[in-house]
């Protein structure tokens, strides 16, 4: 919701700046960011008394001396026989209706209309919308146009008994379902969807002069939730589904008047009402549980002058929670009212100590499963449980985000897949993940934890592994010496409806994560991860270009030499360099080192040439070591 | 030295993999707040709308409980957990105060963008005892804030909205470029909270706070892009050694 800082300060004598306000509002909970002196508030959903700018002034009230009540038509109105059928009494306890005719139709518009349009950079509708408009953002409560001469009496507020097709004011088609709150016309033909939009046949236009006015206080619950299911951008249905105040009708419809009278000649004008009173609701003002539910000695008659502040009226030892407050409901909301006055952060800080026997968390077994898995290079990752693939034991999401992906998946398997296929479109050829998760499954009681291994390519990167593919003999032999306390089955995944070009062989198995869990591996889950120091560099997601030498080095000694020059070597382009091949000849007396570049650019793909340019380098820098030739390299 | 020992043989790489970097964040959150005395529960993903609105006062009327925000399973009868709430409401149905209780774990919601997922990760905490008030859990928010950023962290109490706390407070911290960045949810439980839970709330009172796991890790980290940490890019992971 928009307010210039101007609208504010035209209202309070001490004229706040802009920062100020912006200070007293945060202090308040008004969320809000500003741009050209402009506030635009994130409102909580439990202050629909706030979505206006009297809303926001009442609240301000704790800070400045500010008066509210805007001028007012004072003169007595005439009753509106107006025939209404009000069937839905339970969402709709209180509405009026004004019968209103004017001489002319104003051209230019003045004061505080005048400014709502200019300051908040507005497009005008038609007098009457435009003024409805005006005084929803004034006082929070909406209204509704209707153009007297389109529409006949009796009306009737119901609920509706079958599906309906309904034009909207703004041109637009929509299907209103069974049991949606409607009004409709002596026809029994909808005429506004009660409290979200009106309809095009009934609407206002430029030359409206006789209007029929409704103003109406809905149950959030009638409301809530239909601007969303119909599509419909509707600044009333945001104010009802936040609730509003159930009294102020008599006040709104005034203030419409005084509007409308500032501007042209009222003709007739006459009130239909149906509204039933509402007690103020009463809260025992208890002092002591306040001060300790907010921790700080508290002078009462202070409290009382913040609650009055705020438009709460004491009676006995109660206080009376004023119309608009639908949120105020017990001693704790009381406290939260002085908490927001005194201010957050004015409120001290009291030390205290838990001493409470607890009993440990024991994932020891897992955290040792998990540990063993990363020291032999497995990766963690963590996949969201939307599934694509039905089995009898699923269940079913009813709103899933993805139609596709409606179901919960029972094993990790797939989740797993994807994150291979992944990465191996990412050249990847060492990929050793683990996702460790809760799966559920239909007509079982409990979930279950389970650990998800998957596993394809190279067992790693150092010269001793870098030929060995993964096998089945890889994993079992670290994961069987580990004596799980179960039966550990791994499974070769077929290729066959995997879109990968790799042919890597792929491996997998799921452990249940239960108490028969066990590991002989000795090394503890870290106690505390280093959370401060890591910083993260953005990384790319173009290609890389791979390189690999194989260097002969006849002096012993300078192997040493050449692998420190080799892996010290910086450049922004070279990603990783490793030695994946090593074999030494004592025979021959030669020692052969086979070294790969892994080249990419954050920016683009990477091009031969600039790969070339830098292999120039490292390539100089090798010869330039004593012994060290390249076989086969012609300069 | 023995013979054996090859002492041109180039060094061999230690190949090992990572934890997952929000597993990292959570876990240092959740050993964090043992330490001040807090006891570890868990509780399932998927739950029933008692426990995971009812119970905590969202009402009916509450939007958070709108198809378009959860996620119903098997024709309405459950949801997927909207938060971690829910367990501690299970703690406190089992045992008597005093309790200290945190949980940490997914939960999940119907968003997805940029700054959103449809699943995510978060530690919740609650302490009930005799005479707890806001200002004991200003202290603790302070503790747990500084722990993580620092003891010269900027921190900013605001007045927020929780069905289930009253009063309840957004905590915000100021960044190193002078912006106030929300890092965590908190308040003093609502008495018809602990009433639902069978705790007379005339003798005791709670403090709750619940942090995003996510948001603290973009930060620590400087993930710019939430989504980053649910793509398993090798790349990405192998960052968080």
């Amino acid at each position: 919701m928009k307010i210039p800082h101007k609208h504010f300060v035209e209202n309070i004598q001490s004229k706040p700046s802009i920062n100020e306000l912006s200070e007293r509002f945060f202090q308040l909970g008004h969320e809000h960011e500003i741009s050209d002196e402009i506030f635009n508030f994130e409102l909580t959903p439990n202050r629909g008394d706030c979505i206006s700018l009297d809303g926001l002034l009442r609240d301000l009230r704790l800070f400045y001396e500010i008066d509210i009540n805007k001028d007012i038509y004072e003169p007595e109105i005439r009753t509106y026989s107006l025939s209404f059928n009000n069937n839905a009494k339970k969402v709709c306890s209180n509405i009026s209706f004004l019968k209103l005719e004017i001489e002319d139709i104003p051209s230019n518009y003045k004061g505080d209309l005048k400014s709502y349009f200019i300051d908040l950079n507005l497009k005008k509708i038609n007098f009457f919308t435009d003024i409805s408009n005006f005084i929803s953002y004034e006082t929070g409560q909406p209204t509704h146009c209707y153009d007297f001469l389109k529409i006949k009496d009796p009306i009737t507020l119901d609920f509706l008994s079958k599906k309906v097709e309904f034009e909207t004011l703004l041109g637009s088609k929509i299907c209103i379902d069974e049991n949606e709150l409607v009004f409709l016309d002596n026809n029994m033909e909808v005429i506004n969807f009660a409290g979200i939009v009106g309809g095009k046949n009934t609407s206002c236009n430029k030359k409206t002069k006789h209007v029929l006015l409704e103003c109406a206080y809905f149950e959030p619950e009638a409301i809530l939730g239909r601007p969303i299911k119909y599509n419909i951008t509707s600044d009333a249905a945001y104010k009802f589904e936040r609730n509003t105040d159930k009294n102020n009708h008599d006040y709104v419809l005034r203030r419409f008047l005084n509007i409308v009278e500032n501007h042209t000649k009222i003709i007739n004008v006459e009130l239909f009402s149906e509204s039933k009173t509402h007690n103020s609701k009463k809260i025992f003002f208890d002092i002591e549980k306040i001060k300790s539910i907010l921790g700080v000695n508290l002078d009462d008659i202070k409290c009382k002058e913040y609650l009055r502040k705020l438009g709460f009226i004491f009676k006995d030892n109660s206080v009376l929670v004023p119309s608009y407050r639908n949120d105020i409901s017990n001693i704790n909301d009381l406290s939260e009212e002085i908490a927001r006055a005194i201010g957050y952060d004015n409120i001290n800080t009291k030390n205290f100590k838990i001493s409470i026997d607890t009993k440990g968390h024991n994932h020891n077994n897992e955290n040792k499963l998990k540990k063993l898995l990363i020291d032999k290079g497995f990766y963690e990752v963590i996949n969201n449980p939307f599934s694509s693939k039905k089995n009898k034991n699923s269940f079913v999401i009813d709103n899933p985000l993805d139609k596709n992906k409606n179901f919960l998946r029972t094993d990790l398997l797939d989740s797993l897949i994807d994150d291979l296929i992944y990465n191996e479109n990412r050249q990847k050829d060492i990929i050793k993940l683990f996702e460790i998760a809760d799966i559920y499954v239909k007509n079982s009681d409990l979930q279950k934890r389970v650990i998800g291994i998957i596993a394809s390519g190279r067992i790693g990167k150092n010269y001793k592994e870098f030929n060995k593919k993964i096998d089945l003999e890889y994993l079992s032999n670290f994961l069987n010496y580990e004596n799980l306390g179960k039966d550990v089955e791994i499974v070769e995944i077929s290729r066959e409806k995997i879109n990968s070009k790799s042919k890597n062989k792929i491996f997998y198995l799921e452990i249940e994560l239960d108490s028969s869990l066990k590991t002989k591996y000795a090394d503890d889950y870290p106690v505390c991860f280093d959370i401060n120091s890591k910083k993260y560099i953005q990384i790319s997601d173009f290609p890389c270009s791979t390189r690999d030498l194989s260097f002969s080095i006849k002096k012993f000694s300078n192997c040493k030499i050449l692998e420190k020059a080799i892996l010290s070597f910086e450049n922004d382009l070279l990603k990783e360099v490793f030695i994946f091949d090593y074999y030494k000849n004592d025979i021959a007396k030669e020692i052969k080192v086979g070294i790969r570049f892994i080249f990419q650019s954050k920016f683009n793909t990477i091009k031969d040439e600039d790969v070339n340019e830098v292999m120039d380098e490292i390539i100089k820098k090798a010869l330039s070591i004593d012994s060290v030739t390249i076989p086969g390299l012609e300069i | 030295m023995p013979d054996s020992i090859d002492h041109s043989a180039p060094r061999l790489i230690e190949e090992k993999g990572s934890y997952h970097p929000i597993n990292q964040v959570k876990d240092s959150i959740m050993d964090l707040l043992q330490s001040f005395g807090f006891e570890i529960i868990s509780g399932p993903e998927i739950e029933t709308e008692e426990y995971n609105f009812d119970m905590l006062n969202i009402k009916k009327s509450h939007p958070a409980r709108q198809m378009h925000d959860t996620f119903y399973i098997s024709n309405k009868t459950n949801v997927l957990r909207t938060h971690t709430s829910p367990v501690q409401i299970r703690g406190m149905l089992k045992r008597k105060p005093p309790l200290a209780f945190i949980s940490g774990g997914k939960v999940y919601r119907k968003d997805d963008d940029a700054t959103h997922l449809p699943m995510f990760h978060q530690v919740e905490g609650i302490y009930v005892d005799e005479n707890v008030s806001f200002s004991n859990l200003k202290h603790l928010i302070f503790d747990i804030i500084q722990a993580l950023f620092g003891s010269e962290t900027k921190i900013r109490f605001r007045p927020s909205y929780f069905p289930f706390t009253e009063p309840s407070a957004e905590v915000d911290i100021m960044s190193k470029e002078g912006k106030w960045l929300e890092i965590l949810g908190c308040g003093i439980v609502n008495p018809t909270v602990l009433e639902n839970c069978n705790i007379d709330s005339n003798n005791f009172s709670g403090l709750a706070f619940g942090l995003g796991i996510e948001r603290i890790a973009m930060l620590k980290y400087g993930v710019n892009d939430i989504r980053d940490f649910y793509k398993s890019n090798l790349d990405f992971l192998n960052q968080f050694k």
